[in-house]
C-alpha cells in the first residue's frame, strides 16, 4: 500500500527532470481523468466510451469565464467539478437505462451530441479553432505562468484526486459499486438500487474528468475541438486499459505511458493514430490485463524462480 | 410545399442509407456480441473503394458491385484473424481492438487517397432530375431510395425466409442453443460480420455521388449507425428503418432552416427519444 505511493511521489519529484514540465503536468491531469474513468471502468464495469463529454465541457464553461470575467483559478476548478458532475448527470441519466452494448453505444452518441454542439457553436467555442487565449491566473501572489509552479499545482490536485478516489473506493459505496460490476442481479436482489448507484458514479466520475478538463485548458491557454471528441474518450479508455483497469494505480501508470508515448511520437509523424491504432491492436491481442498485471506475473515469475 | 417535400425526399434517401448501416451494425453487434467500433471505417472504406474503381474501370455499376464485396471480404478477415480471438475477453477489449481497426483504417484511408476529400458525379443515366409533380427532384437520390430499399428487403427476405436467416435470428436470441444444436457458431459469426461489413459498404458506396469522399465520413456515419441501433434494437430489421427514417427526415428538416444544427439534431432526436421511451422505438431488451 505505502510502495505505490511513494513512487508516485518520487515520480512527481523526477518527472520534470526527464521531460518538458507541459508533458509532466499534462500527464497528472490525464492520471486525474483516468481516475474518473477507472471508477466506472474498472470498479463499476460500466464501458463509457464518452469520459471527454465532460472533460471538454467543464473545459468549454471554465474556460469561457477565465477568458471573459477573468474568475479565480479554485472558482474555475470548482465550476469545473460541477459541470463535469453536472454534464455526466445529464448523461448518465440516459445511459445507466440501459446495459451492455447499449450503454457503450449510447455514451460515444451522445458524446457526438456535445462534440458536434462545440463544432458548430463557433462563436463561444472556436469550433474546430478550439478556443484560445485562456489564462493562468494569479493565485495568493503566486503566479502560475512559471510552468514549474503550475506542474506543482497540477501534482497537489492529483494527489488529492489520488486520496480522494482511493477513499471513494474503499467507502461502503465502493463496495456497492464493486458488487453490482461482480453481479449486478444479485446486488439488485440484495436490495440496491442499482441505476442510481451506476447514476453517482458516473457523476462522481464526470466531476474528476471536469476536474483534469480545466487544468488542461489552463495548461495549454486553449480548449481543442478533441478536448470533447471521441478521441479524447478513447485515449482516456486506452490509458486506463494499459495501465490495468483492476486496480487504482493502474490508470496512473496507463496515463504515463500514453502521454509519454504520444507526445514523443505525434510529434515525429502526423499519422501517428495509425501507429496508436497498431499498438491498441496489439496490446488486445496479445498484453491483455495492462502494465499492473504484466508487472504482478514477473515478479511471480521472478519470486518462483528464486525459491527453485 | 414543394420545398419542404424534397427535403422530406433527401431525408427519406439518407435515412434508408442510415438504416443499412445500422442494420449492418445491429447483426454483427447483436450476433457476436462485440461493440463494433470500425463500423464507420468500413463505410469509409466502401466509399472510397466505390469512388476509386469507377475511376479505374471507368464504370459505376460494376465498381458499385465490387466495392461492397471488397468491404465484406475485409470483414471476413478482420473476423477470422482478429475478433474471432477476441470473444472470450471483456467488452472493454474488443473496443479497443475494433476502435484501433477504427484508427488504423481511417489512417490508411489518408495515407492512400490523401487528406483532402473530393466529389464524384453520378453516373451519367442517373444525372439530373426528374418531375415528380410536386417537385423537380435528382434522379441520384431517387436511386438511391430504391436500392437501399431492395438491399433492405432481400435482407429482411434472407433473415425470415431462409434456413440460414433463421439460424442467425436464433444466434441473436441464444447463441449457446444453437450451437447445441450442432451448428457451427464460429462460421456464422464469420458470415453475420462479412454481412455487416457488405452492408456498410454498400452504404458507402451508395453515398458517393451524393456527398462524395472525405476521411471523416466513417466516423461521422459511426456514431449515427450507433443511434439506428439503440433506437432500432438489435436485431430488429424494422427498428432499423424506423430508426434511419426518423432521424434522416428530422435532419432533413432542421437543415433547411438551420443548417448549423443538422448533426446535432440526429442525437438530439435520440436523447429526446430514449427520455420518452428508455428502452428504444421498440423496447427489447
Amino acid at each position: 500500500m505505502k510502495r505505490p505511493f511513494i513512487l508516485i511521489l518520487v515520480s512527481i519529484f523526477l518527472l520534470p527532470l526527464v521531460v518538458r514540465p507541459a508533458i509532466a503536468s499534462e500527464i497528472w491531469i490525464f492520471a486525474i481523468f483516468g481516475l474518473g474513468l477507472n471508477l466506472l471502468l474498472g470498479y463499476t464495469g460500466l464501458l463509457s466510451f464518452g469520459q471527454s463529454t465532460f472533460f471538454g465541457s467543464a473545459a468549454y464553461v471554465a474556460g469561457w469565464l477565465l477568458k471573459f470575467y477573468g474568475i479565480n483559478a479554485f472558482l474555475a476548478l470548482g465550476i469545473g467539478v460541477g459541470v463535469g458532475a453536472a454534464s455526466a448527470a445529464l448523461v448518465g441519466y440516459l445511459c445507466v437505462q440501459r446495459s451492455g452494448l447499449y450503454f457503450i453505444m449510447l455514451t460515444f452518441a451522445l458524446n457526438q451530441l456535445f462534440y458536434f454542439t462545440a463544432y458548430q457553436w463557433t462563436s463561444v467555442t472556436g469550433g474546430e479553432d478550439g478556443m484560445p487565449g485562456i489564462p493562468r491566473p494569479v493565485l495568493l501572489g503566486i503566479d502560475f505562468k512559471d510552468p514549474l509552479v503550475y506542474y506543482a499545482f497540477v501534482s497537489v490536485l492529483f494527489l488529492i484526486s489520488l486520496y480522494a478516489m482511493k477513499r471513494i473506493v474503499e467507502s461502503p459505496l465502493g463496495k456497492i459499486l464493486q458488487a453490482i460490476r461482480e453481479n449486478e442481479i444479485r446486488a439488485e436482489a440484495v436490495g440496491y438500487n442499482v441505476p442510481r448507484f451506476k447514476l453517482l458514479a458516473f457523476i462522481i466520475g464526470g466531476a474528476f474528468s471536469g476536474l483534469a478538463g480545466v487544468l488542461y485548458a489552463m495548461l495549454f491557454g486553449i480548449v481543442p475541438l478533441e478536448a470533447i471528441s471521441f478521441v479524447f474518450s478513447g485515449n482516456v479508455v486506452f490509458a486506463t486499459l494499459i495501465g490495468g483497469s483492476g486496480s487504482l494505480y493502474g490508470p496512473v501508470i496507463g496515463s504515463f505511458v500514453f502521454i509519454w508515448l504520444s507526445e514523443s511520437v505525434s510529434t515525429l509523424w502526423a499519422r501517428w493514430p495509425l501507429l496508436l491504432g497498431m499498438a491498441f491492436v496489439i496490446v488486445v491481442l496479445f498484453l491483455r490485463g495492462g502494465i499492473v498485471e504484466a508487472w504482478s506475473r514477473f515478479w511471480l515469475w521472478r519470486s518462483s524462480k528464486q525459491k527453485n | 410545399m414543394s420545398f419542404v417535400a424534397a427535403q422530406i425526399l433527401n431525408g427519406i434517401a439518407t435515412g434508408m442509407l442510415y438504416a443499412l448501416m445500422g442494420l449492418g451494425l445491429s447483426l454483427i453487434t447483436g450476433i457476436l456480441n462485440i461493440p463494433n467500433f470500425a463500423h464507420g471505417a468500413l463505410f469509409a472504406v466502401g466509399a472510397y473503394l466505390l469512388a476509386s474503381a469507377a475511376n479505374e474501370i471507368g464504370n459505376f455499376w460494376i465498381a458499385l458491385v465490387v466495392a461492397p464485396l471488397g468491404v465484406a471480404l475485409l470483414g471476413l478477415a478482420i473476423e477470422y484473424v482478429g475478433i474471432r480471438r477476441l470473444y472470450a475477453v471483456g467488452h472493454d477489449y474488443q473496443l479497443l481492438f475494433t476502435f484501433g481497426l477504427a484508427l488504423i483504417l481511417s489512417e490508411s484511408i489518408i495515407l492512400i487517397w490523401g487528406p483532402v476529400g473530393y466529389s464524384y458525379l453520378p453516373p451519367p443515366i442517373l444525372r439530373g432530375g426528374l418531375d415528380l409533380g410536386f417537385t423537380f427532384y435528382p434522379k441520384y437520390r431517387l436511386f438511391v431510395m430504391v436500392m437501399a430499399g431492395l438491399l433492405v428487403l432481400v435482407t429482411w427476405l434472407f433473415l425470415e425466409k431462409t434456413r440460414y436467416g433463421a439460424i442467425m435470428r436464433a444466434g441473436i436470441e441464444n447463441k449457446e442453443m444453437v450451437s447445441l444444436l450442432g451448428i457451427d457458431i464460429h462460421k456464422l459469426f464469420t458470415v453475420a460480420f462479412a454481412l455487416g461489413a457488405y452492408l456498410a459498404g454498400i452504404a458507402g458506396a451508395l453515398t458517393v455521388p451524393i456527398r462524395g469522399v472525405n476521411p471523416g465520413m466513417g466516423v461521422d456515419m459511426l456514431g449515427i449507425a450507433f443511434v439506428v441501433v439503440a433506437l432500432g434494437g438489435l436485431g430488429n430489421l424494422l427498428g432499423a428503418i424506423a430508426a434511419g427514417l426518423i432521424i434522416g427526415v428530422a435532419q432533413a428538416l432542421v437543415a433547411a432552416y438551420w443548417t448549423e444544427a443538422s448533426t446535432v439534431v440526429i442525437y438530439a432526436v435520440m436523447a429526446a427519444v430514449l427520455l420518452v421511451r428508455p428502452q428504444g422505438l421498440f423496447g427489447i431488451r
